[in-house]
Formats: structure tokens, C-alpha cells, sequence
């Protein structure tokens, strides 16, 4: 092989790729905008269905369940919705803009991961005050098909309504209390109770009843805000 | 393979039938075991990949005379690579619900021998038109052997079809494990063989009693 022929290969491979480059920094310059807030979007309409009576639902800390990011939250019901006019800075016009008076907590959302048989499993996890469960959704997970995957089933996610710290706790068979293992996925049933949801309540728990006076001092900076 | 002097629909049909991916070529095996526990995972990676298939037999036939043949692997790769990336981030943009059913099998794609295959043995050294019937053909092809695949994986394996329950009672678990994936290929293999050799066998009866009654 020639110099000539290298430098030929060479610029060949380079014309080539740089295009490729080009036309795909194109597309993701244009793409990754929407690609972004439409996903936001989706997590803000996941969030609501955890709560739906919740009028605010705002993040107000981090986790890291098994080195994952994972977020918390806390969910506002208004006292009262005020409608107020309000002028629009830029365009000069006046428009109706809805006010939250005298917000109230009413619970909290947190978002889990339960290390399963063949995938970690992400939670969604809606408590009220007490740190009591309300309701349960399975974001994302892969478990075997057929077994594991009817975690994701309606039945199963019913029987933690009503569930504490203590009540979260996988039985085989008939229970009143406890949540009952579907059977052949025992592990997947596990890992939802005990290492998803039931670290997820555990952690608000310690982390905002332990601080009441903190929680207070916040509430009261977020109504200032608002 | 030089030029080929097949007809645009014949070579669609070398794609689905003669030359079918998986059940005659015997590539591409991985998705066809691990995507074909459901009659609708079968379906969509199924057309993604007749959309991959063919736009990328497209553009490498159109650059194929920029293409210096010592470097046309990384050329390949770039192609399919380049294709399946813009595929991928125009639907998370756009197309935000058919992202959700088929994007994972979307990245799948990057993977693909037949897709790679079909690049380096037939877009290479054709025109443009009989590479897009080939790409076409091939892609149909491996769909038709994806539901094929996985009607009969799902129908055993959950008793149901597109995730509506069908039949009722115990169904062969098995048939939705990686395991029931090798089975289930394995036999359909098998059975086309079996027909191929039955057909081939009637020709041949048929030929000599015409040669007998001359």
C-alpha cells in the first residue's frame, strides 16, 4: 500500500463520517429540546395519577436507592383557588392566573427501585401523612415474562393499599395484613415490597417525621414563594 | 454475487421465501429468541426492521461508488449506526407513543447481521432500485418469520395473542423463556425444511412421469 493509497483511504473514512456527524448533530440539535420536555411532561402526568387529588406536587429531595437517582415528593392540596388577574410582563395583557391559598400537605410521592430477579424495578410510591401506602405503579422493570411481570398487574398492586413500614412484608400464601407473594415470582414480589416500596416509605419517614420543625420551616418558605 | 439480473419482484420474494433471515440463512437468530415472547414485540421489531433494512440498502447503494472497498466495514457501520441513532431520537422527539412500544428494539437494530449482510453481499455492488427491493425483500421476510415466531410462542406460552387472553388454563410456560425461543425456531425450521424437501420431492415424481409418458 502507497502513501497515496492511505492518504485516499483516510479521507475517504473521514468525508464519509464527518457527514454522517453532521447530519446527526442536525437532527439531535432539533430533537433534543422536545425530546426533553415531553419527557418531563410525562413524569409531571405520572406523578399526578399517583395523586390525583393533590392540586402541587414539587420535589423536595434526592436518594440514591442502589447508587440509582431517585427523587421525592411532596404533594399540596389548596384550601382555596383564587382566580386573579395578573399582567403579563412581556406582552402587556392581562390574564387570569389561578392562586393557591392556604396550601396543605396531604402526602408524598417517592420514587423507588427494587433490585428484582433479572432487573432493577422502579416504583412509584404514593403515602399520606402517616406514611401510610395510598397507591403503587411500576414504572419500569424487566422481569421473566409470564412470571415476574405481573408485578405490573392490578391485583397485586391493590394489595398494598392501607400498607406501613411494618405491614410491608411479603407472605406465601393467604394473609390479612401483609402483602401475599404471587406465586412463581417470588423474588419479583419481594424485591417490590420489601426493597422498593418498603425502603422508600422507611426513608421518608426518617427523613421528614424525624425533622417536623425543618418540614415546618420549609412549608412555610414554599407558601412565601407562592 | 455480481450484478443481479433478477427482477425487482423477484428479488423481494428471494428475501421472504428462498433466502428467508432466519429460517433459511439462519441469521440474525438472537432477536428472533430473545423478542418473540409476544406476538406484539414480534410485530414491531418486525417493522422497524423492514424500515432499517431498506434505508440502509438505499443509502449504501447510492455512496457505493464513493466507497473504497478496503474500508467499507466502517462504512457499514457508520450507515446502520447513523440510521438507527436518527430513527431513534426523531421518534422520542415526534412519534412519543410508538417510542415508547418499539424504541428499545430500535437500538437493537445497531446489532444486526442480516441488516450488515445484506449491505456488504448485495447494496454494495447494485443499482439503487433492485437494492431497495432487496433490502424490502429481506425485511418482509424476517417479519413474516418474527409473527410466525411469535404467534406460536405467545399462544402457547400465555394462551393469548397481542395480550388478549384466548385460551384458557395452564399454558406451557416454557414456550415464553429464552429455552421455549430455541424450541419454537428450532421446530418451525425444521417444519420448512420438511415441506421444502416434500415439494421438491413431487417435482421430481412429476418430472419422471412426464419423461415416462413421452
Amino acid at each position: 500500500m502507497t502513501a497515496k493509497d492511505m492518504a485516499k483511504i483516510t479521507i475517504n473514512l473521514i468525508v464519509i463520517y464527518v457527514i454522517g456527524g453532521l447530519i446527526l448533530a442536525y437532527v439531535y440539535a432539533k430533537a433534543s429540546p422536545i425530546m426533553f420536555i415531553k419527557a418531563k411532561e410525562e413524569k409531571e402526568a405520572a406523578l399526578r395519577t399517583m395523586m390525583p387529588e393533590a392540586d402541587k406536587i414539587e420535589a423536595i429531595g434526592k436518594w440514591e436507592p442502589h447508587h440509582k437517582h431517585a427523587e421525592y415528593y411532596a404533594a399540596e392540596k389548596c384550601g382555596e383557588v383564587k382566580l386573579k388577574s395578573v399582567k403579563d410582563e412581556k406582552t402587556g395583557e392581562m390574564k387570569e392566573e389561578k392562586e393557591c391559598i392556604n396550601p396543605q400537605n396531604i402526602g408524598y410521592v417517592v420514587e423507588g427501585f427494587g433490585k428484582g430477579y433479572s432487573s432493577y424495578i422502579n416504583i412509584l410510591v404514593a403515602v399520606d401523612n402517616n406514611f401510610t401506602v395510598k397507591k403503587i405503579n411500576i414504572l419500569h422493570h424487566a422481569e421473566t415474562p409470564g412470571l415476574g411481570d405481573e408485578i405490573e398487574k392490578d391485583y397485586f398492586l391493590k394489595r398494598f393499599e392501607g400498607k406501613t413500614v411494618d405491614t410491608l412484608v411479603v407472605i406465601k400464601g393467604d394473609t390479612a395484613d401483609k402483602v401475599e407473594a404471587i406465586s412463581g415470582a417470588t423474588i419479583s414480589s419481594r424485591a417490590v415490597t420489601e426493597d422498593g416500596v418498603k425502603n422508600g416509605v422507611k426513608m421518608l419517614k426518617e427523613k421528614l417525621s424525624g425533622g417536623e420543625k425543618e418540614q415546618q420551616g420549609e412549608e412555610d418558605q414554599h407558601g412565601s414563594h407562592s | 454475487m455480481a450484478h443481479t439480473h433478477k427482477s425487482n419482484w423477484e428479488l423481494i420474494k428471494n428475501g421472504m421465501f428462498s433466502e428467508n433471515t432466519i429460517f433459511r440463512m439462519a441469521i440474525s437468530l438472537c432477536p428472533s429468541i430473545a423478542v418473540t415472547n409476544s406476538l406484539k414485540n414480534g410485530f414491531f421489531m418486525g417493522v422497524s426492521v423492514i424500515f432499517v433494512q431498506t434505508m440502509v440498502n438505499l443509502t449504501v447503494s447510492l455512496i457505493r461508488n464513493f466507497i473504497n472497498p478496503k474500508i467499507r466495514i466502517p462504512i457499514f457501520m457508520m450507515v446502520i449506526a447513523g440510521y438507527v441513532s436518527l430513527i431513534d431520537m426523531s421518534m422520542a422527539a415526534f412519534a412519543r407513543p410508538i417510542y415508547k412500544q418499539i424504541g428499545l428494539y430500535i437500538q437493537l437494530i445497531v446489532a444486526f447481521a442480516s441488516i450488515f449482510a445484506r449491505a456488504e453481499v448485495f447494496a454494495v455492488k447494485n443499482k439503487i432500485i433492485p437494492s431497495v427491493a432487496d433490502g424490502l425483500g429481506m425485511g418482509i421476510g424476517f417479519f413474516l418469520a418474527m409473527i410466525i415466531i411469535s404467534f406460536f410462542r405467545e399462544l402457547l406460552g400465555k394462551g393469548a395473542l397481542w395480550g388478549f387472553p384466548i385460551v384458557s388454563g395452564n399454558p406451557l410456560l416454557i414456550m415464553i423463556l429464552p429455552a421455549g425461543g430455541f424450541f419454537a425456531v428450532g421446530l418451525l425450521m425444521g417444519f420448512f425444511n420438511w415441506v421444502d424437501a416434500k415439494l421438491a420431492e413431487r417435482k421430481a415424481a412429476q418430472e419422471t412421469t412426464e419423461k415416462l409418458a413421452a
